[in-house]
């Protein structure tokens, strides 16, 4: 049936009862994927449709979607990538979460654009694929197993290593429903946002194995997609900004966002360096070098980003972890008072191994030291730990606390906001996250005004618009003053839409740092269709409005669209010293929701603006047959 | 590139020097490796700002002039971020403040992904 399936399709989705352990697949046209595309696309109309209010994140009707597009498994770069698509646990609300590897790529050969669980196990599963060979198996002999324990399990019981068979699935936090638990795979990638691995956990799927199919992808036109995939890659590599994301990934990172005042330093107490530390050795050279290290790149990628890379000293001497990403250094690290390289990095493999997210652990850890520090927290409380900044084998012993729910653990593992709440007092006032319960990334965003508002409207569990990445095509400027209200809020909601494009396409993130009319080139050669820039943010908006609307249908309204007090707050030193977003936020949420063309009262998307992205059918349901005057 | 009579002049009007440092990954645009720092120091003249400051140094190394400006525009541009006197720019100065001796700009790449 090879010559039915769409180009740049497998044509089908792989539905998984958990409940009552049946397997289906779902067929899908091409019209109907040039309508949702793949990833987040795909992934927010199944979770629109299926997941009603009720269904909270660990109902076992809530849907966990994971969702490859129409490039996995193609020659442009990175392109293994997944979406994942839920009702997360830290905002109760939707989620879109990427991660790379091989998933995408080993899906779509094995015949299936995205698997769709429902329903809840009686036992602990994993899900097996290997083609048309698709089983749930017991998964009784990987429990308690940490990422890459599960990986190796797995691996060996089939005799399959590498890219021959992706691995993702949950560490003991997503067993113990952690609430920022991640799905993590391939030794080193993370679905990371808003509690999936909770999600997962609470499905009792303890991991999906997918064996590298046979089943190829066909594209529509081949010459033009390579042609396409060279220009991507040639501009990836000599682009001003996206040249070191070739060479050296997101190491840039620790220096760049240091001299920027957006390096979070221990729970946002301070924007300097420790004095005497020398910061020539975070460069992004020197960071590569002073391991000994080897590229771990994703499918049909030629970055030199991911790498693994050997402890050469310390207690853990010798061990192999995962190069820390940026958000690796800074949440493994420096949000914690960690600056010694090489703990930094063993930490943040700790981290995905037990499987939460790095970003949560840096503000929870950091928030917890602080608290220790200034007596909000004894050590009684700790259980005699004594967890104060730097010191990583501390705060892993904590780690492991909260993935098994031991102790005060049990009430971290619930992540900063909830925690802080409980304890109240002054503890309360210093914990970092968004009211509505997302994680920010970590960044001091107190410097970077543009994902503190996209942190605290995006209905994703985390940034949504994301970074502008060559804003002039779409008729933005190159740049603005960081620190204007009206120009931040205008540039975060004209921005809306690229990034639910880029998240369908299959792709990594840092592989998409290229124009979007680039990117349709490639869409169109791998499937023949006519895409255009506008009909890819057209696309992308009307994305958007449904995860907003899905949201507002949950009980998450425009009310919770703030920072909290800490994560709002004025840096004290520092190169953003002295500047205070709370004085503007309302007229940046004023700004931003015209720019939106949201309801500033509902937080709705306007009647007209639904027309115009073809969601005219929702307009009764969200407005009744009267639109009030505001929403007008 | 002003004549060397032109240089003269404006040496005799030099008001002082300030400093311009290009951090890690932008000494690539200045011929550097990508790592530590390559600073320069520039005489500047009554009027001067940060823009004119980065424009004359910018004129000296075209990969420089590539990433630091707009081509369309011929405002900066998205690649370069830049700190003036230890605060990110916006904070305490703007593109056209005028720059006193003694004053010190970096330049850092700017910073993309998570």
């Amino acid at each position: 049936m090879e010559s039915h399936r769409p180009y740049g399709y497998a044509g089908q989705i792989l539905r998984v009862d958990l409940t009552h352990e049946r397997i289906w697949t779902q067929p899908v046209t091409s019209q109907e994927y040039r309508e949702y595309l793949g990833g987040v696309g795909i992934g927010t109309k199944i979770l629109y449709e299926e997941v009603p209010p009720d269904v909270h994140w660990d109902h076992p009707e809530n849907r966990l979607i994971l969702a490859t597009g129409p490039l996995a498994g193609l020659p442009v770069w990175g392109t293994g990538g997944l979406t994942v698509v839920t009702r997360g646990a830290m905002t109760d609300g939707a989620t879109s979460t990427q991660a790379n590897g091989f998933f995408g790529a080993n899906l779509k050969y094995s015949g299936y654009d995205a698997i769709v669980f429902q329903g809840q196990a009686t036992r602990w599963v994993y899900l097996y694929i290997k083609d048309d060979l698709v089983e749930l198996r017991d998964a009784s002999h990987l429990l308690g197993k940490d990422t890459w324990e599960m990986q190796d399990a797995l691996s060996s019981e089939h005799s399959l290593s590498g890219h021959q068979m992706s691995v993702y699935g949950i560490g003991p936090a997503g067993e113990n429903l952690v609430r920022f638990a991640v799905i993590a795979g391939d030794y080193g990638h993370v679905a990371s946002k808003n509690g999936c691995g909770a999600v997962m956990g609470q499905k009792k799927v303890k991991a999906v194995a997918i064996v590298r199919g046979s089943k190829g992808v066909r594209a529509a036109d081949v010459r033009g997609l390579y042609q396409a995939a060279d220009e991507i890659a040639h501009e990836l590599q000599t682009d001003p900004s996206t040249r070191s994301l070739y060479e050296y990934g997101t190491l840039p990172g620790v220096v760049n966002l240091l001299g920027l005042g957006v390096l979070p330093i221990k729970n946002y107490t301070t924007n300097l360096k420790p004095e005497g530390a020398d910061m020539s050795l975070w460069e992004a050279p020197a960071l590569r070098n002073g391991f000994d290290h080897r590229g771990h790149q994703c499918s049909a990628c030629g970055m030199h980003h991911c790498h693994m890379q050997v402890l050469p000293s310390g207690p853990h001497k010798g061990q192999i972890v995962d190069e820390p990403e940026y958000e690796g250094w800074s949440g493994a690290g420096w949000a914690i008072g960690l600056t010694d390289r090489v703990a930094v990095s063993w930490m943040n493999t700790q981290v995905d191994r037990a499987g939460v997210d790095v970003n949560e652990f840096g503000w929870l850890i950091g928030w917890v030291m602080e608290c220790l520090e200034k007596g909000y927290i004894t050590k009684e409380q700790l259980g005699g730990l004594e967890v104060r900044w730097g010191d990583a084998e501390a705060a892993n012993q904590l780690l492991q606390l909260i993935a098994q729910r031991q102790h005060l653990g049990d009430l971290l593992a619930e992540g900063v906001k909830r925690a802080s709440e409980r304890l109240g007092g002054p503890a309360a006032e210093c914990a970092i996250y968004t009211m509505k319960g997302a994680t920010p990334r970590g960044h001091d965003h107190r410097g970077r005004w543009e994902e503190m508002l996209d942190t605290c409207t995006g209905s994703t569990g985390t940034l949504e618009a994301g970074a502008a990445v060559k804003p002039q095509e779409m008729g933005l400027p190159a740049r603005i003053n960081p620190f204007d209200p009206d120009a931040v809020a205008k540039m975060v909601g004209s921005l809306q839409g690229r990034r639910h494009f880029e998240d369908s396409l299959g792709t990594c993130i840092f592989t998409t740092r290229t124009t979007i009319e680039n990117l349709c080139r490639a869409l169109n050669a791998a499937t023949g269709w006519d895409y255009t820039v506008e009909e890819a943010l057209r696309f992308g908006r009307r994305t958007s409005a449904l995860l907003r609307t899905f949201n507002i249908r949950c009980g998450i309204g425009p009310e919770l669209e703030k920072p909290s007090k800490r994560y709002g707050s004025v840096p004290v030193d520092g190169p953003a010293a002295g500047i205070a977003i709370e004085p503007h936020w309302e007229h940046m949420l004023d700004v931003w929701y015209e720019t939106v063309r949201y309801d500033r009262k509902t937080g709705l998307p306007k009647p007209e603006l639904l027309r115009d992205l073809g969601l005219q059918h929702l307009i009764p349901e969200l407005w009744g047959q009267e639109v009030p005057s505001h929403a007008v | 590139m002003p004549s060397e009579a032109g240089r003269e002049v404006a040496l005799a009007q030099t008001t002082g020097h300030v400093q311009i440092d290009t951090v890690a990954w932008v000494t690539r645009f200045v011929g550097g490796n990508g790592s530590d720092r390559i600073s320069f120091e520039l005489a500047i003249e009554p009027g001067d700002t940060v823009r004119t400051v980065l424009r004359r140094l910018s004129e000296r190394f075209p990969q420089l002039q590539y990433a630091l400006w707009d081509a369309e525009s011929g405002e900066l541009g998205e690649h370069i971020e830049v700190v003036v006197n230890g605060a990110v720019l916006g904070v305490r100065h703007g593109l056209d403040s005028e720059l006193k001796a003694g004053d010190r700009i970096l330049l850092f790449g700017q910073y993309m992904g998570g």
